[in-house]
């Protein structure tokens, strides 16, 4: 983590420094004539002191690809130590270890069950649109985070396996698909941020739900509107990561665009590959909790109606609140067939 | 074997582009692809000096570290080169490279980038030595006809020099000693991890 | 690329064979290090390269090298300084280019144009068939068609307007043999207006040079100035101009430890690698010589036994000089006295010292004046005739020297015999036309007095003033009509100050004629819709020839491959138009023609037979090409064939190279050498003046004022070259001084009949220049005496508008207060056209122009492209390294107009309500005040861009704005330069 902090405090620092440059680097007394007038042979930078004043040499290029104005940059060395050092031990250990969490959780709670069971009667949870940008959403997370982790890992697990070519062609394809499942993925974020900010805000009832640890040990069932805590951490985590790594991947993806420096460029590489694969643990737990964590769960994203029991115990000011707007004493339902 | 690297003496360095015209001469480059670049420093300044850059060759090569699908390999003369048809062009080694070696041709979406080219020391790639295949992807060999990569060949100072490490240090170091000054091998910490001592 | 690759598989298989199948790794050191440039053993050895090794086979080309491939040997086709390109040629496609390692001039290498002429016998953006503009429209059509119509339009505005009507304007982009034959068609066309690029780069030095001490032309070599231990670079950027050269500048510095002092406005490229940099206000070149002459006279610091034996007039100097003290300096130029004065004192004392210029000092109204300080200089440290020193004249284009030295011009016959009756008798001998037949080709005009102008005598009109002689009033223009015709081959356009006024000219004439392996800029500046032809031309690369470095070398170019598309050689063309025009039989009476195409080896054996003026007499192709074959054998330093057939020689056999071919001159490496013999090589000043100099003063005498006469020698005292019998000046050798010597019995037989015949009345007045048998040459060589007698350089050039050279401000001066005490010259009629300079430079200062364009505009050369940059702007990998016109502007000035690096910006001009559109370029290579431009852009005029008008697909990749669209009035009175170097503009973002 040092060396991604350093990264960053060098790539930040190089940009500062490029203004720097614009300074002229006055000459030095010894390098001047007797009377004042300027040697430029003794006059002339030296590579040495260049890049220990700067730690990027920079000068002028005729040609219009100004990046190319950039003569040596060491930072290069550091940004590899990122992505080959850094990045594989955060990636390794969040999404590795988060793996491991779920494994020791999922052995010692086993399943979270409908307590009371089911009680045969639904209540919708998400409507149509909700679960198709949810899907949207998912389905292209999935293919870009698999993507995504084969270009910082795959070299090591699957190229041995694989061979050279055909590890070259998949990661080609890969390429393709994460560049341009890029802009359906941005586009369910943007759509559950505008759709599901409402539920989101955090409230008191937060607190309390995660003061009593979100019922996740034991048979306590902290009550909860339409997302509790833990929900809303994952939206939370969905719209501000998935803005970072969208942000940060397409900057990327359109490399030098709008004045972009090298520098501004290794930053992009260094926010997108560390949001990512915290993004991607974090996926991880949410993946496991609506599936094989929890009873009843999953209904609420596959047929998008969830048993009233269940919501009873997860989501009981929701079931609540869903009640008084319809009218009733209990929410509109259905019989479970 | 040689370890071949390139040393461009900026007491010599008059930006003339020679090197960035003969290696388009020689490796038929396209237009917007630079694999050899003249950067001057403090422009119109006294104490201005040109360097002529290019892949260095690195030691321990940062791009070859950072590539996702491992396409490059360095060579007996430890030139550093790689594979177009393993390259996905990604751009992770125009990051990490120290020099801004790489070059990505504009092709298909977003503008974004083809396979990746640069310099390969007149060394050609993976294919045949001087196979049709070889020059059309990578440019020509000139190691395997036995001679050095033309830009250094004909620059034309000879300020731009090429060949194995040791001699051309060695060829450095005594010009400096000769005339008294110079402002250093440049990108060589970078690349080779040592300097000359002048 | 498909053969390139197949060649060089099949060279792979030769050179594994040759290299014992060993990898890169087993290259032996000796072969490494000549490829790296360098020397074994170090570097106290640098520049005598050892020449062995694979390589050689390879470049001789007789190596068996593959299948089908062959190596030709050419000349780069950029620069004056004449790089060798090997060209690797396979089917008749040129497939690669390698580095010319046995050249001693470039060493294998090249500057970015050099690296990258492969590509202009490929170029997709040539011309590639005869066209024509009908209504605007280009329309192509056949070879046949377009002669003819030219032809028959040339002739119908002879008949009505006479011969002067028509310009030849050639190009320093000839061969030697092109350019000769340029200028005799002029003189079988019956006119003396033809000219080329010379009168826009170095006429002034030609001019001024000659006039202090004989020859106009570098008196050493670039080779030479690693002898140097102080450069002087003044008004010139060779680093972009002529990168090659630095190759010795710099070596020569590193090896030497020499001073390397650049003064210039512009802290340009070449000044970064200077030991000390002064920067000066343009076209103040005289007070800053002048200043420096100031401390090296009140020091002493002058060489006074040089001064006393080979210089005439250097105390009229002193007097000028002493006007000069170092406050004057710094007022009028910029420059601290304390600086000047240790500049002065390392060019004085730490000698050899060198002085070298380029445009910068030539293109002034006041250019000739200031090569001739230059010159006074080098005189008065004496830094002239010897190894390491001398006028380093950097002359531009390839052939530029070529040309220049073979008339292409509007005051000379080929060779510098000049306009007059015995210089056109010497000619008539040599074509072996009658010399009344020339006679009756010229006008005779009615002059101002009412005397009759025989206009075969008459100086032509500058190409500077072409479109002045096209537009003026018929009256003002003195020949018999103005001008109606321009045919122009392989010169620009846009090339010219004033061009807004060179498109009005181009719409007022009735026929453009453009031969140029490109449109160039003609094709489009003006509005023109008919009567344009242009005609597809080849380069020096599908051409056989011989071309004049800067250093005077020749070296002869074969043809790399056939010409591209329908493109004719030079030779080709003037023989087809001399044909049309039928004069052909008489101008190719003594050259063999061979499919309408004249041999060039015949062409340079004509020049050899009339060429002794100047020493082009010894340089036949046979010898040209021995020394191409064996460029291994010369020496690096002094340039001298150590071994080999051609031993003892000086590379390309620098002119002069006296005598036949048979008498084996080697060829003259620093002109005016008193070191050498003559025969090796060595020379003396050229009495060109006169043995002395009658000056009638009136004085004082006992009250009464009375004529006195002073009597000057202009012959050397006790000075001589090596070995010479003569031990003391001389003149010019004549039948009658060898008959007075008693030599004349050394002269051969046939030699003395030759003699006689060539004048039978008065066989003792013929001259060694005029000698069709070289004999006399030949006799005052074989007693170590130079052919041209040995007389003083000339401080005070008498005969000149300024003499004694003097500050004048430019036409445009950002200093208005300073033109009352450094006015230029008055007005003048000059080479048919009057220069009103005094004029316009008073209308200037009272109208306060300087308030309103308040930045001087300079102009200069960019390294990727070269002179009106039609060629290099075509060429893809050259135009992807300079994709815009740009102007520098001072980080003080852009601040001060809100202008930002890379910005647009609209120039504006102080004449013809001009503007151009352009990129800035915020950079401290100029100092406040000053902006500079290249001058290689066009395609652009005044924010219009011109692609379309050009025929499609010919069209430059890079287009823009020239520079002389904002560059103003000026002109030398000697040869009528124009001053594209000093002028005003003002900036402002777009």
């Amino acid at each position: 983590m040092a060396k991604f902090l350093t990264t960053i405090r060098l790539a930040v620092g190089a940009i500062a420094l490029l203004c720097v440059l614009a300074i002229a680097a006055p000459v030095s007394a010894q390098d001047r004539n007797p009377d004042g007038s300027v040697n430029p042979t003794a006059s002339a930078v030296k590579e040495d002191q260049l890049l220990r004043e700067l730690n990027r040499i920079q000068g002028r290029v005729t040609i219009p690809d100004t990046k190319e104005g950039v003569l040596i940059q060491p930072a290069g060395r550091e940004w590899r130590e990122f992505h080959q050092v850094t990045l594989y031990w955060i990636g390794a250990i969040s999404i590795i270890g988060m793996l491991a969490l779920l494994v020791i959780f999922y052995l010692m709670r086993g399943m979270v069950k409908i307590e009371h069971g089911r009680s045969g009667r639904t209540v919708v949870r998400f409507n149509p649109f909700e679960r198709f940008v949810h899907w949207l959403t998912a389905a292209c997370f999935i293919v870009l985070a698999v993507s995504g982790l084969n270009i910082t890992f795959g070299k090591s697990l699957l190229l041995p396996l694989m061979g050279a070519d055909a590890f070259a062609g998949w990661s080609q394809w890969g390429k393709y698909a994460h560049n341009y499942l890029s802009f359906p993925f941005t586009i369910g974020v943007v759509l559950i941020f505008l759709m599901w900010i409402g539920g989101n805000i955090p409230s008191r009832t937060d607190v309390e739900w995660v003061k009593r640890g979100g019922g996740l040990f034991g048979h306590d069932h902290p009550p909860a509107y339409r997302f509790n805590a833990g929900q809303k951490m994952i939206y939370w985590i969905v719209v501000l990561g998935g803005t970072a790594v969208a942000v940060s991947g397409y900057i990327l993806m359109f490399p030098f665009y709008g004045g972009m420096t090298v520098a501004g460029m290794q930053l992009a590489g260094i926010v997108h590959g560390v949001v990512a694969v915290l993004f991607i643990a974090a996926m991880l737990a949410h993946i496991y909790i609506g599936t094989l964590g929890m009873e009843g769960a999953f209904e609420a994203m596959g047929t998008g109606e969830v048993d009233v029991n269940w919501a009873k115990e997860h989501h009981s000011l929701w079931l609540e609140e869903e009640a008084r707007r319809v009218g009733g004493a209990t929410p509109r339902a259905t019989p479970a067939e | 074997m040689a370890r071949m690297k390139f040393l461009c003496d900026a007491d010599r360095c008059i930006e003339c582009n020679a090197c960035v015209t003969a290696c388009k001469n020689e490796n038929e480059v396209p237009w917007g692809i630079n694999r050899r670049r003249v950067v001057t420093i403090n422009d119109g300044k006294p104490g201005e000096r040109s360097v002529s850059m290019a892949c260095m060759h690195c030691t321990d090569a940062p791009c070859a570290s950072v590539c996702p699908v491992n396409c490059f390999y360095t060579t007996a003369d430890a030139v550093v080169l790689h594979s177009k048809d393993l390259c996905i062009g990604c751009g992770y080694c125009f990051y990490a490279c120290p020099f801004g070696a790489p070059q990505y041709p504009r092709v298909g979406n977003f503008g974004s980038r083809g396979k990746m080219d640069k310099c390969t020391f007149c060394a050609g790639g993976p294919e045949t030595d001087n196979a049709q295949v070889e020059y059309e992807k990578y440019g020509a060999n000139r190691l395997a006809e036995g001679k050095l990569p033309l830009c250094a060949e004909m620059c034309s100072t000879k300020s731009l020099l090429a060949g194995d490490g040791e001699i051309i240090a060695q060829i450095y170091k005594e010009r400096v000693v000769k005339r008294g000054y110079g402002s250093g091998a440049w990108g060589w910490k970078t690349a080779y991890k040592e300097t000359i001592a002048s | 690329m498909l053969i390139k690759r197949t060649e060089r598989e099949k060279r792979r298989g030769h050179l594994a064979a040759s290299l014992g199948n060993q990898s890169v790794g087993g290259l032996d050191r000796r072969t490494f290090l000549r490829r790296s440039g360098l020397a074994a053993g170090g570097l106290a050895t640098l520049g005598a390269l050892p020449l062995a090794g694979m390589r050689k086979a390879d470049a001789a080309g007789t190596a068996p090298t593959g299948a089908g491939i062959t190596i030709r040997k050419n000349i780069c086709t950029h620069c004056s300084v004449g790089c060798t390109v090997l060209a690797e040629v396979q089917n008749g496609v040129w497939v690669g280019q390698e580095p010319g390692w046995d050249s001693p001039i470039n060493r294998g290498s090249h500057c970015a144009k050099g690296a990258a002429v492969r590509e202009l016998v490929h170029g997709d953006r040539r011309l590639k068939y005869p066209m024509k503009l009908v209504n605007g429209q280009w329309q192509r059509m056949t070879w046949d068609k377009a002669i003819d119509e030219i032809g028959d339009k040339l002739m119908e505005i002879r008949a009505k307007s006479g011969p002067d009507s028509v310009y030849w304007l050639g190009s320093a982009k000839f061969s030697n043999e092109g350019a000769y034959l340029n200028r005799k068609l002029a003189a079988f066309w019956g006119t003396n207006n033809v000219d080329h690029q010379a009168r826009i780069c170095h006429s002034t030095t030609v001019a001024g040079v000659a006039n202090t001490w004989g020859y106009g032309a570098m008196t050493n070599s670039y080779n030479d100035i690693r002898n140097a231990k102080t450069m002087i670079i003044m008004g010139g950027n060779p680093a972009e101009a002529h990168p090659v050269s630095l190759q010795h500048l710099l070596e020569g510095k590193e090896l030497q430890r020499a001073n390397y002092i650049v003064i210039d406005p512009r802290m340009t490229r070449t000044a970064a690698h200077a030991t000390e940099y002064v920067r000066i206000r343009p076209g103040t070149d005289i007070p800053v010589i002048w200043g420096m002459l100031h401390h090296i006279f009140k020091n002493g610091w002058e060489d006074k036994e040089f001064i006393q034996q080979r210089v005439y007039g250097m105390d009229d100097i002193r007097k000028e000089v002493e006007k000069w003290t170092p406050e004057e300096v710094e007022r009028v130029t910029g420059v601290p006295g304390k600086q000047l004065e240790r500049v002065a004192k390392m060019f004085a004392t730490e000698k050899p010292a060198t002085l070298i210029w380029c445009m910068g000092a030539t293109q002034h109204t006041v250019g000739t004046a200031n090569v001739r300080a230059f010159c006074i200089a080098l005189l008065a440290t004496g830094n002239v005739g010897g190894f390491g020193n001398g006028a380093n004249i950097f002359r531009g284009h390839c052939n530029v020297q070529g040309a220049t030295d073979l008339g292409l011009d509007i005051v000379t016959l080929p060779l510098y015999y000049g306009l007059v009756e015995g210089a056109w008798r010497h000619w008539s001998r040599v074509w072996e036309v009658d010399y009344s037949w020339f006679e009756g080709r010229f006008d005779t005009v009615t002059g101002a007095d009412g005397k009759p102008v025989k206009m075969i005598n008459a100086p032509g009109i500058p190409s500077t003033r072409w479109f002045d002689a096209a537009l003026l009033p018929k009256d003002q223009v003195s020949q018999k009509d103005n001008l109606k015709a321009m045919f122009v081959m392989g010169h620009g356009g846009n090339t010219v100050t004033r061009m807004p006024e060179v498109a009005k000219g181009l719409e007022k004439i009735d026929l453009l004629v453009v031969a140029d392996p490109h449109p160039t800029t003609w094709a489009v500046l003006s509005e023109r819709k008919n009567g344009t032809y242009l005609l597809p031309i080849c380069t020096q690369f599908e051409c056989s020839g011989s071309r004049t470095a800067s250093n005077r070398s020749i070296q002869w170019g074969e043809q790399v491959v056939k010409p591209i598309f329908e493109s004719k050689n030079d030779y080709e063309v003037m023989y087809l138009l001399a044909k049309k025009l039928g004069f052909a039989d008489l101008m190719f009476k003594n050259i063999k023609v061979e499919n309408n195409e004249p041999v060039a080896e015949d062409i340079l054996r004509e020049i050899n037979r009339g060429g002794w003026s100047t020493g082009y007499c010894g340089q036949s192709p046979e010898r040209l090409k021995t020394h191409m074959a064996n460029q291994k054998d010369f020496d690096l330093v002094s340039l001298r064939a150590k071994d080999g057939p051609a031993k003892g020689d000086y590379y390309g056999l620098p002119w002069p190279c006296w005598g036949t071919p048979e008498f084996k001159h080697p060829g003259t490496h620093q002109l005016y050498n008193t070191n050498l013999p003559v025969k090796d090589g060595g020379g003396t000043f050229r009495a060109r003046f006169g043995v002395e100099r009658v000056v009638k003063t009136k004085v004082m005498e006992n009250g009464q004022e009375v004529e006195k006469e002073q009597k000057f020698n202009l012959l050397a005292e006790g000075s001589y070259s090596k070995d010479s019998e003569i031990k003391d000046g001389y003149p010019e050798f004549t039948l009658g001084v060898l008959k007075k010597l008693g030599w004349d019995k050394d002269l051969t037989e046939a030699e003395m009949a030759v003699i006689q015949k060539i004048n039978p009345a008065n066989p003792d007045a013929v001259a060694w220049s005029i000698d069709l048998s070289g004999g006399i040459q030949r006799v005052a060589i074989t007693h170590g005496c130079i052919p041209y007698g040995n007389g003083k350089a000339r401080a005070n050039a008498f005969g000149l508008p300024d003499a004694i050279p003097v500050h004048r401000e430019p036409i445009y001066t950002p200093r208005p207060e300073l033109v009352a005490k450094y006015p230029t010259l008055p007005n003048a009629r000059q080479f048919r056209v009057p220069n009103i300079g005094f004029d316009v430079q008073k209308t200037a200062v009272d109208k306060g122009i300087a308030k309103q364009f308040p930045l001087v505009l300079t102009s200069g050369r960019l390294v990727e492209y070269e002179g009106g940059g039609e060629e290099t702007r075509s060429n893809k990998w050259l135009a992807e390294l300079q994709q815009d016109m740009f102007i520098e502007i001072n980080p003080s000035d852009a601040t001060e107009r809100g202008i930002k690096d890379g910005g647009w910006v609209w120039v504006t001009g102080a004449e013809n309500s001009s503007k151009a559109r352009m990129k800035a370029l915020v950079t401290e290579r100029v100092g406040k005040g000053v902006a500079w431009c290249p001058f290689h852009f066009a395609g652009w005029f005044q924010g219009t861009d011109q692609r379309s008008k050009y025929p499609t697909g010919a069209d430059p990749i890079v287009l823009g704005e020239s520079v002389n669209t904002l560059t103003t009035y000026g002109y030398d009175p000697v040869t009528g330069m124009q001053e594209p170097k000093a002028t005003l503009c003002q900036i402002r973002a777009a």
